[in-house]
């Protein structure tokens, strides 16, 4: 069930990179609500990760209300009291601003940008 | 997590006229895994001996918390020394007692699937790291110090190898300290990095903002003035820049392209702007 992998050379951080990728096994539903993630030891053992930076990662989702830690059986999700349209819009505004950043600094301009997009649009 | 497993003061070591260390104070942490890097001759084995016991050093303090007794701190050395003729029982057997170690945790011996009654000669050098690793962590570390030796196993077992010890860190909580400098696998388990160079550390920081403090920039010409940098090195493409300490303006200032790098090229950098150092002195 993990789809992720690690960018080590990356410089977001990694536990943050965990937190990214499991949002989005949610946001995209493939995570449903009461599905269990998997152990920490046993995450940390796919990625090749430090089991404390995997705990770094849940503790930040539970606080975000996206999981929820029983103590002693494990981590689920948990999106009932959860807008996770407003989440999905969010993510999707923070991941065009890095393409719109990367654009422009390959010299794009925002005409060449809307071209694109009604291409793309139309081969659709 | 604050809590301080070992701390190390004022440590000495000299071979005959070469200062091995050279007046070194740190602290470990408890659960936190460290990677010590630095050249050849640097110290770094030197320094884990002593933290091993195995070396006394001529002046210092190695201080390890009380709740750590001799036989929670695990050493892995380069040399593997364990009796060659006894089977793979007697020598478990055997390293228990010596350690009154109670109440082993034998689960990750019994992954190994080892027979147990051929004799430790006959196995490889990889599969007697993993043997070694196996008794280590039967005592359940408080501290795991593993030299260099894992350049010696290779790629299937060194994955296991990395299992057992991720494991023991969630198990156990245990600090690992490990040196390297050659390592793909393990570069996202260290959460600090400690830079050795002639007996001394000349750079102790978190993984993460490590980092963020050093890029990598490719380039034709000479980088500016203004930019700082470490390591340079001839490659296929014009010169490669290590810069450090990289400062977020640089990429509103300049218009070069920073690029991240992984913890193990940040390390080969580090280590090859000592080296360059030393030939223009």
């Amino acid at each position: 069930m993990i789809r992720f992998s690690i960018d080590s050379s990356s410089s977001v951080p990694v536990f943050q990179q965990v937190i990214q990728a499991i949002k989005l096994e949610i946001l995209s539903g493939r995570l449903k609500n009461g599905d269990q993630l998997p152990p920490i030891r046993e995450l940390a053992k796919i990625l090749k990760l430090n089991p404390n930076t995997v705990a770094k990662a849940y503790y930040t989702l539970e606080e975000e209300g996206f999981i929820e830690s029983k103590r002693g059986s494990g981590n689920w999700v948990n999106t009932k009291n959860m807008k996770l349209d407003s989440f999905r819009r969010g993510m999707l505004e923070d991941e065009f601003r890095l393409f719109l950043d990367r654009a422009f600094s390959l010299g794009a301009r925002l005409e060449d940008l809307k071209n694109l997009m009604e291409r793309y649009a139309a081969n659709e | 997590m604050n809590e301080n497993v070992l701390e190390v003061r004022n440590l000495k070591v000299r071979f005959g006229k070469k200062v091995a260390l050279g007046d070194i104070h740190v602290q470990f942490r408890k659960g936190e895994s460290v990677v010590i890097a630095g050249s050849n001759g640097a110290g770094k084995s030197t320094l884990l001996r002593c933290l091993a016991g195995v070396i006394h050093p001529d002046k210092g303090q190695i201080l390890y918390a009380k709740d750590v007794p001799r036989e929670k701190i695990a050493f892995i050395s380069d040399g593997l020394s364990l009796f060659e003729n006894m089977t793979l029982k007697q020598g478990l057997d055997f390293h228990l007692r010596t350690f009154h170690i109670q109440d082993p945790d034998e689960s990750f011996f019994q992954q190994l699937k080892f027979s147990l009654n051929q004799r430790i000669k006959s196995l490889s050098v990889g599969e007697r790291t993993l043997y070694h690793l196996s008794l280590l962590l039967s005592q359940k570390p408080a501290v795991l110090l593993i030299d260099e030796i894992i350049h010696a196993v290779d790629p299937y077992l060194r994955e296991k190898f990395l299992e057992a010890v991720i494991e023991a860190i969630d198990k156990y909580g245990t600090t690992m300290i490990t040196i390297n400098h050659t390592f793909s696998e393990i570069q996202n388990i260290p959460e600090r990095v400690l830079i050795m160079e002639g007996g001394r550390f000349i750079l102790d920081e978190k993984s993460e903002q490590l980092k963020a403090k050093i890029k990598k920039v490719v380039t034709d010409a000479d980088i500016p003035s203004g930019i700082p940098f470490v390591f340079k090195k001839e490659a296929a493409f014009g010169k490669e820049y290590f810069i450090y300490p990289f400062q977020d303006d640089f990429r509103r200032k300049y218009p070069h392209d920073f690029q991240s790098l992984e913890l193990g090229e940040i390390i080969k950098a580090l280590i090859g702007g000592e080296y360059a150092k030393k030939r223009m002195s």
